[in-house]
């Protein structure tokens, strides 16, 4: 074999292609992985229960006669235990002769932020 | 130069090309790789089951009625509260009850205006190595808890308190 044999290019471009196909093939897997992970994380992270807690406790203590106590009660116990920011008023209302308590209730953690208005 | 005489070899490599994605997409196919994203859904699992549970307990059996959590809590009953959170959150429709335990814990504020979290009550002592999740409820009780065991710095006023609950499987 005195000269170069260049033979089989297309065997050895072939095998190169298969390469790459793998490699692109573990690049998708690895994503699969890092999606499945955040998306786990952030149902996790989404505060669901802790809003509607908040709104069925709130809707009972505005209906209560809205005490001064009980709102700074569950302020600092959602800023202190659930790192987050809460606040909400009642004003009454008058729509169609009934009085209402025009609600409005915010409730913020830093990554989620929600704001509701609800007549009582 | 362009020749046609390695057709056969050039075929056979892209046979063989062939093989190979097939062989990797079946292997990458039946095996199922347990990622991070997976553990966490038994942590979502317990979380919601853990919500519903202090959901159902918050929830008085007939109109007017009070409802069992703020019941125990103003008595501070820790006894009641451990067997009816233990069998809600581990029964089974059928077959043996589920292994989850749980570790319960009240914060409420003080007259100085911090929060303080006080121990309730718990199905095993905590090593601090579980894999937890937490959930919270908020409970208004009409004023300091009555039961032996309550904590000396409670308000004695009309007050909002947050049951919080740890819940892992053993």
């Amino acid at each position: 074999m005195e000269r170069l044999d260049d033979e089989g290019q297309w065997i050895v471009m072939m095998g190169f292609i298969v390469a790459v196909s793998i490699f692109f093939l573990a690049l998708v897997i690895n994503q699969a992985t890092l999606v499945g992970q955040t998306t786990a994380e952030g149902v996790l992270e989404f505060p669901k229960s802790e809003i509607r807690d908040l709104q069925s406790e709130v809707y009972g203590v505005v209906e209560a006669g809205n005490s001064a106590t009980l709102r700074e009660d569950i302020r600092a116990l959602e800023l202190a235990r659930n790192n987050a920011l809460v606040n909400y008023s009642a004003v009454p209302e008058i729509k169609s002769g009934t009085t209402y308590n025009k609600t409005t209730i915010h409730f913020n953690n830093g990554v989620t932020a929600y704001d509701e208005t609800v007549y009582l | 130069m362009v020749d046609d005489d390695a057709q056969l070899y050039t075929m056979e490599g892209i046979a063989a090309a062939f093989v190979i994605l097939a062989t990797v997409y079946l292997v990458a196919g039946t095996t199922s790789i347990y990622t991070p994203g997976d553990s966490h859904i038994t942590d979502m699992q317990l979380e919601v089951l853990g919500n519903d549970v202090l959901l159902v307990m918050d929830t008085p059996t007939e109109e007017g009625e009070e409802n069992n959590l703020t019941r125990y809590l103003r008595t501070w009953n820790t006894t009641d509260f451990r067997n009816e959170f233990g069998s809600l959150l581990n029964d089974r429709t059928a077959g043996t009850d589920d292994t989850l335990q749980f570790a319960a814990s009240v914060s409420y504020r003080k007259a100085d205006g911090t929060v303080k979290n006080e121990n309730f009550i718990s199905s095993e002592r905590p090593t601090g190595y579980e894999q937890a999740v937490r959930v919270t409820r908020l409970i208004t009780i009409p004023g300091k808890p009555t039961g032996v065991g309550t904590p000396v710095d409670f308000r004695n006023v009309p007050q909002v308190v947050m049951l919080e609950v740890l819940i892992w499987r053993d």
